[in-house]
């Protein structure tokens, strides 16, 4: 365990440092009308987290990637300015006698968040647990979703919670992550036979089925709970993660294009036989042919975005609340992307894309660089599931696709994706400091 | 007048706020750049092959242990020294094994070999495809494919 010293990670996090208690300051100028930078403790508990992050990577001595705590660390700063501007009673905790606003639950989550990343990143010195116990992995997801079908409530007709005494967990969260640990795995294993042993008609290659089977059933079953608890985004989410692993393990396109056409006689088939499904996208098709009722968010967040046109209404002045209510209901999960689009304009939403695409670019090239076909998966699916979250999350806020409820990494509020999203840098980083030390082709990364 | 100065002021310190993002952005941007031309030079410098044989375990240290071994697309392997990689260990046959790279796929295949040649533990009868990570085991020499 030798010191390394993550020079590049240091003169990215410092300039973030130092935007972030920026921002609160300007949020509590622009709320107060005074020249008062406000309370303190956000600032110093955000600089303190990720500078202790920083430094016990560096303590450890770990060699993986530099970027990506910057990349999570941006994205998470600019939430939680965001966050510390809106209502602080939208949600919040009281255990233990200790009331904590909304911000500051937050805050707490990015804690028990980087705790496991830098657990995760150092502690995982050999993948072994994750590769060679994949059928005891997707045993843990298909009891997290039916402890989700059997023991969840549900909030807003998706049923995703369940709760434990002080919090309440989404195990959608933790399932993302032990689902893509599952399908890297298989697919590492047979991604040599799922490739020469395909059968061909005309130009389209069909998938050798026998060996598919175990992952289509266990993939199958998931689906098809998930949708069962009406939770669309996540079902979007798992299938466009689990294309993407599939199109690399193999470089087959035909099977991408034999999953894209499933999924539209699937989604076909969905809007037909559920009354949600048809909600969500005529609610996307026309928003105004009903503006006060199901109409209501999407018009709303169109209008926060029409505000904030290039330069933005600046931070603390928006219209976050008309009235007695929120201007747009769930602007802290959901729509947290129209929030900041709203307060610091077109160029701060492209900062916070610019921020998602860096972060994807390093998921790919630690990809790229994994020392084996498992790691490189692993992280091909991981980088997928959270690029993929983002775009989906984004392209509903702004009306490109039907709004599905999942949170934006890392921005949104929400401690189960605060500490997946977390959990999931750890496993990244693992994957890079291995492919940075087991080598002995000298490849730093920095 | 207090309220002009204050919201001219925000508007310095917002346009500062964004500048800063956007400063951040081009230092990742500059980062990544350098980053990908050291990645393109490594890559010149030691990945331009199709893959490695990293030696974990080899007793009579010929292949010497902890060495790679950079790989063509045929490869023989065996105790004769006019195999491609020559290994001295007395349970290895003269000819043992072959490892080729066929299509996109690593596959190895025994030949004949007295002792067998192992993948991940398991002896093979056949030719075998394998993947980046698969570890090798020709008599007490164990190697692992790398990219």
């Amino acid at each position: 365990m030798r010191i390394t010293w993550r020079g590049a990670e240091l003169r990215l996090l410092l300039p973030i440092l130092a935007a972030v208690p920026l921002g609160f300051a300007i949020t509590n100028i622009a709320l107060t009308n005074t020249l008062d930078p406000g309370p303190l403790q956000l600032a110093i508990g955000f600089v303190a987290l990720f500078g202790a992050a920083h430094v016990a990577l560096v303590f450890f001595g770990h060699r993986g990637d530099q970027l990506i705590l910057p990349a999570a660390g941006a994205m998470g700063g600019l939430g939680l300015i965001m966050l510390n501007r809106l209502p602080q009673d939208l949600a919040g905790t009281s255990a233990f006698g200790i009331q904590l606003g909304m911000a500051e639950t937050q805050l707490l989550w990015f804690a028990v968040g980087l705790v496991i990343m830098v657990g995760v990143a150092v502690g995982l010195r050999d993948d072994g647990v994750l590769r060679h116990y994949k059928y005891s992995w997707a045993a843990i997801g298909i009891g997290l979703l039916a402890a989700t079908l059997l023991l969840g409530y549900e909030v807003n007709g998706a049923r995703l919670w369940i709760d434990l005494g002080p919090v309440s967990v989404q195990p959608g969260e933790p399932l993302k992550i032990v689902l893509v640990i599952f399908i890297a795995a298989y697919l590492a294993e047979t991604r040599t036979l799922l490739t020469s042993a395909s059968v061909r008609i005309g130009p389209v290659h069909i998938p050798p089925l026998p060996y598919f089977l175990p992952m289509l059933v266990l993939f199958g079953a998931v689906m098809l709970i998930v949708v069962r608890l009406n939770d669309l985004g996540t079902a979007l989410l798992f299938f466009g993660t689990f294309l993407t692993m599939l199109f690399v393990a193999t470089g087959r396109r035909s099977y991408v294009l034999i999953g894209l056409l499933l999924f539209i006689a699937g989604a076909f088939v969905a809007y037909r036989l559920f009354g949600h499904v048809q909600d969500r996208v005529d609610v996307w098709w026309d928003p105004f042919a009903d503006p006060l009722g199901r109409g209501f968010q999407p018009v709303r967040a169109l209008y926060a975005l029409g505000r904030g046109g290039l330069f933005g209404e600046g931070l603390g002045q928006g219209l976050v609340t008309l009235g007695t209510g929120l201007t747009i209901p769930y602007v802290h999960t959901d729509f947290i992307f129209t929030a900041i689009a709203e307060e610091l304009g077109l160029l701060g939403a492209f900062a916070l894309l610019g921020f998602a695409v860096v972060f994807v670019f390093r998921g790919l090239r630690i990809a790229a660089l994994a020392r084996d076909d498992f790691g490189a998966l692993l992280a091909v699916g991981l980088t997928a599931s959270l690029g993929l979250q983002t775009l989906i999350i984004i392209g509903g806020n702004t009306k490109l696709i039907p709004l599905t409820g999942i949170t934006l990494p890392f921005v949104s509020y929400g401690g189960s994706s605060v500490v997946a999203s977390f959990a999931m840098i750890g496993l990244l980083l693992s994957i890079s400091h291995r492919s940075a030390t087991g080598s002995d082709t000298g490849q730093t990364s920095s | 007048m207090t309220g002009d100065i204050l919201r001219i002021l925000l508007l310095i310190l917002q346009l500062g706020f964004v500048a800063l993002l956007y400063v951040i952005l081009l230092r990742f941007a500059g980062t990544l750049l350098r980053d990908l031309r050291s990645a393109e030079q490594v890559q010149l410098a030691s990945r331009s092959g199709i893959g490695r044989l990293s030696v974990l375990e080899s007793p009579e240290n010929e292949p010497p242990a902890d060495t790679t071994i950079a790989l063509g697309p045929i490869n023989s392997i065996g105790r004769n020294v006019n195999n491609t990689i020559y290994v001295e260990d007395d349970f290895v046959s003269t000819n043992h094994a072959m490892l080729t790279f066929r299509g996109r796929s690593w596959f190895v295949e025994d030949q004949g070999s007295t002792n067998g040649t192992y993948v991940n533990g398991h002896r093979i009868d056949r030719p075998v495809a394998l993947s980046f990570g698969d570890e090798l085991m020709v008599g007490r020499v164990r190697m692992r494919l790398d990219r």
